[in-house]
């Protein structure tokens, strides 16, 4: 694996001047990020926090008013970095006069792709999001979760090194979002490196390597969830049933140690966990009919 | 994966087809087009208004008269909406984050209205010809004295009119391509090509005046004026072929070179204006 960090940010400062008076308004503060190679890179953040600008910063569709940013080692300014780059913009549209397959084969025709190699790539980008069954159909027939989908597709579709993905779950059902989780661990099982922004903290949590946290330009925080999380966090223990005499005795055990907490909590499956399981008997059911 | 990096023009090509893609397949641009199909078609019912002149010369002036108005139309809306839909959807973001310069999106542009207004330019053209034809034709029959030496309307002279239309519409595009590259709006963009419109029409009565009476620094600011904005008197053949005159394959041939020219310039502006643009 290359030795090259795949993304960097150093001292990145953007500042926006709105209004006739030209009010300076400050995006990022002295950002500074560095993404390695084959990792799950999470930036999180309320809205405003700079998330999205980071990104914009990292594809040059920005200038930086301070500070650099690189792609491989290549300043982000220039459109060669963006060679081993696949992006999905937040709410993505696309041109919805083409079809799903022929957007597809227009991105990989930017990309360099041409011949029996770009017919192939196409055809497994779009196997790989589960459109075949759409790729003919216009893409402004398309709904949400199925643009997300297909915006994967033209992302992916050169095998890009890295992709940056911003709010790639947004507005998509749970099943949705849930496979597309799985096809991102899939890609990263396949060394590529990934940039993600995401509301969604819990499917984050579960997702990123490491992960950045912004708040007005600037990072929080940093590092891997678990190490982020325990620092926080509270001890859990998952035991079967206890009947009552056993759980008096841990109240006890535990009240001798200092501990003053309860241990006797349901424990309930999330609602996202009740709604996939849900949806997924139905549709055995609807089969095995 | 390691992909070859496309030459530029690839690039440019790849863009330019989606553009015109794009153009063909949107309903107000087929509806330009199938206006200026149906004007011309309804040419010889429009005969009365001839105002005295020969029945072949207004069917030659009102088909490039036609040409002309829908044409500039088309060129201007086209270039301002097929550029401002990108932004607008947003789908620049996901093109300009392949490995594609600025300028060459510009030119991609650029060259996919033009292959639209190739298009409309070549279908009025084409249609043109064929209504002089069967006229004349007719005619021929009803007063052969009329046609001692053969056909009247030198069908060639006619092709290369369509085409000098074709580059007048080539500067409109380039012009306002420009005007799309640094502008925040695609309603600034369209008033500011139809503006450049009115100015390459009547820039001729301006310079005209100038150089008949006006002191030195107003010729100079008209020269200058000129520069800027070609006269677009000169792409005008349709006098000539009406007049049974043929056409001047040389001042053609010149209009080539300059447009050309004119646009390179004019979109490499353009692509040094859109570089600074942020997203």
């Amino acid at each position: 694996m290359s030795a090259v960090p795949a993304v960097v940010l150093r001292d990145v400062t953007k500042d926006f001047f709105a209004g006739v008076r030209g009010v300076r308004l400050r995006a990022l503060d002295r950002l500074s990020l560095e993404i390695k190679p084959g990792e799950i890179f999470g930036l999180l953040g309320p809205n405003g926090s700079g998330k999205s600008t980071s990104i914009k910063i990292v594809l040059g569709f920005l200038a930086p008013t301070a500070g650099t940013a690189e792609i491989q080692g290549v300043s982000s300014a220039r459109p060669e970095a963006r060679a081993s780059v696949g992006y999905l913009p937040e709410s993505p549209d696309f041109y919805r006069f083409l079809s799903g397959r022929e957007l597809v084969t227009f991105y990989a025709r930017l990309s360099g792709l041409h011949g029996a190699r770009l017919k192939t790539r196409v055809e497994t980008a779009i196997e790989t999001v589960d459109m075949s069954f759409a790729a003919d159909r216009k893409v402004g027939s398309y709904s949400k979760g199925m643009l997300q989908r297909i915006g994967l597709a033209q992302a992916m579709v050169h095998d890009p090194e890295i992709l940056i993905l911003d709010e790639p779950t947004a507005g998509v059902d749970p099943m949705a979002a849930a496979s597309i989780v799985k096809l991102l661990l899939l890609l990263k099982a396949r060394g590529k490196t990934i940039v993600i922004t995401s509301h969604l903290l819990a499917e984050m949590d579960e997702l990123c390597d490491r992960v950045a946290i912004l708040h007005q330009g600037r990072v929080l925080a940093q590092g891997r969830p678990a190490e982020l999380t325990s620092r926080h966090g509270t001890s859990a223990l998952r035991v079967g049933p206890l009947i009552e005499s056993e759980r008096e005795e841990l109240d006890r055990w535990l009240l001798s140690r200092g501990h003053a907490t309860t241990i006797s909590e349901t424990i309930r499956p999330r609602i996202g966990e009740l709604f996939a399981d849900q949806i997924a008997a139905a549709t055995d059911e609807k089969k095995s009919r | 994966m390691t992909i070859d990096p496309l030459p530029c023009v690839s690039r440019v090509c790849v863009v330019a087809r989606n553009t015109a893609r794009e153009a063909l397949r949107q309903r107000l641009f087929q509806f330009i087009g199938l206006l200026g199909i149906l004007l011309i078609c309804g040419i010889q019912g429009l005969r009365g208004l001839n105002f005295g002149t020969s029945e072949l010369k207004f069917i030659a002036d009102f088909g490039f008269g036609a040409i002309a108005f829908f044409g500039s139309m088309l060129a201007i809306v086209a270039t301002s909406q097929l550029f401002f839909s990108e932004i607008e959807h947003r789908t620049v973001l996901t093109l300009l984050a392949r490995p594609i310069h600025r300028a060459e999106f510009v030119a991609g542009k650029f060259l996919g209205s033009l292959a639209l207004s190739a298009c409309f330019c070549a279908l009025l053209t084409g249609l043109l010809m064929a209504v002089l034809w069967f006229r004349e034709t007719a005619l021929m029959r009803t007063t052969a004295d009329a046609f001692d030496h053969g056909r009247a309307v030198d069908y060639v002279a006619v092709l290369g009119a369509g085409f000098a239309q074709w580059l007048k519409l080539a500067i409109l595009t380039a012009l306002t391509s420009f005007v799309a590259s640094y502008a925040r709006t695609q309603l600034f963009t369209t008033a500011a090509g139809f503006a450049i419109l009115a100015v390459c029409h009547l820039q001729f009565m301006v310079q005209a005046s100038a150089h008949s009476a006006a002191p030195v620094y107003l010729r100079s600011a008209v020269t200058a004026l000129s520069v800027l904005f070609p006269n677009f008197q000169l792409f005008d053949f349709s006098e000539s072929i009406a007049a049974g005159d043929g056409i001047a394959w040389f001042a053609i041939g010149r209009l080539t070179i300059f447009t050309a020219g004119y646009a390179i310039f004019t979109c490499s502006l353009a692509g040094i204006a859109f570089r600074r643009r942020e997203f």
